[in-house]
């Protein structure tokens, strides 16, 4: 039996074949490692985006937790960063003495972060009461205050004359300005 | 003139079957470079996503930090604040308390209130009353007491009390003085 095939189906059979063989080359070698890179490539996208969504997270929280405490205590913040004026001082805190005179404002040994500046005060006052209330209201003074030792109390005729330091404390930050 | 009587068939380079052969390669082929140039273009956005990620991963950790510093010193801050206000709202107690403790019948002159010490200068209308009166409770609250008279002119008795606190006494009664101490040292 005599198979009879013309010469152009033999070609367009290895044409065929050809283009199989690439098609499935092509496929295996090329297209199929492409995939799995892209599967791979695609699940590492979406672990580094949950992870950086942590992290903006996480940022966030930060920011409002620093925005709370900078809105919580902003007069504290804001004293820290007030440079010491004696005459506002005497301005603030004259209504609790008979007489108020600060002298010699010098800078002490920095701490840390802060600088602190010592205050000599002369004062007189009519009774203890009033230091008391000094005492109280210089802790919602504008600047940050600590009322030092030694502190000297003097019988002046009816008044009391009080000799005491004062150290004002200031952040480094805001006295290089 | 006509050879033949059926119609002579239209003859094309390209036969049909070729035809459907090229058609069905030419599909097979563009759907795979298409694919192929998909899965390589996404390949290069998850490079350039996986950038920006990592770039912005740094740019928040940066931030993070700067936060966590400005807490830090606000935290610092309001440490130093809160010791402060505790610091002057002791003094005022302790001083309140001293003019508490001074008696009526004895009149004082002077006190000095010093880091670790009292002085006292008065006048008593005798030893007695100062010694049962003012020093009993001087004794009880300082180690060391000195107390010394001189003969007023009225006939009473000026009297001047230098009293003291032990600091190594007071941080082994109690540790907690230690680190106060050390808390005021700074300042």
């Amino acid at each position: 039996m005599k198979i009879n095939i013309t010469k152009q189906s033999l070609y367009l059979l290895f044409l065929s074949i050809v283009l199989l063989l690439f098609v499935l080359i092509f496929s295996f070698l090329v297209l199929i490692p492409e995939g799995k890179n892209y599967r791979e490539q695609r699940g590492v996208l979406n672990k580094e985006a949950t992870e950086l969504r942590r992290y903006e997270e996480f940022a966030d929280n930060t920011l409002e937790r620093l925005k709370g405490l900078q809105s919580d205590n902003a007069h504290i913040l804001t004293s820290f960063d007030n440079s010491f004026s004696s005459t506002r001082f005497q301005k603030q805190f004259r209504s609790y003495f008979t007489s108020l005179e600060l002298s010699k404002q010098e800078e002490l040994n920095e701490e840390d972060e802060f600088s602190v500046y010592e205050v000599n005060t002369t004062s007189s006052i009519n009774s203890p009461q009033s230091f008391y209330n000094f005492l109280d209201a210089i802790n919602k003074a504008d600047w940050i205050i600590s009322v030092n030792f030694p502190i000297e109390f003097k019988r002046d005729h009816e008044l009391i004359s009080s000799t005491f330091t004062m150290r004002v404390y200031r952040t480094k930050k805001a006295s290089q300005q | 003139m006509k050879y033949s009587y059926i119609k002579p068939r239209k003859k094309s380079v390209v036969s049909g079957e070729s035809q459907l052969i090229f058609s069905f390669f030419s599909i097979t082929l563009i759907m795979l470079f298409l694919t192929y140039f998909f899965l390589f273009f996404k390949d290069y956005r998850f490079t350039q996503n996986l950038q920006e990620i990592q770039q912005r991963k740094i740019e928040l950790e940066a931030n993070v930090q700067k936060m966590n510093s400005q807490i830090t010193f606000i935290e610092k801050e309001l440490l130093l604040s809160e010791s402060i206000t505790t610091k002057n709202t002791v003094l005022k107690d302790s001083i309140a308390n001293l003019f508490d403790l001074v008696p009526q019948r004895i009149t004082l002159s002077q006190a000095t209130l010093l880091k670790n010490g009292l002085i006292l200068h008065g006048i008593t209308p005798n030893k007695d009353i100062y010694n049962f009166m003012l020093q009993a409770p001087l004794r009880s609250i300082f180690h060391r007491t000195y107390s010394s008279f001189y003969e007023a002119e009225n006939g009473w008795l000026k009297f001047v009390s230098t009293n003291y606190i032990d600091e190594d006494e007071l941080s082994l009664e109690s540790p907690r003085y230690e680190e106060e101490k050390e808390v005021s040292d700074e300042d």
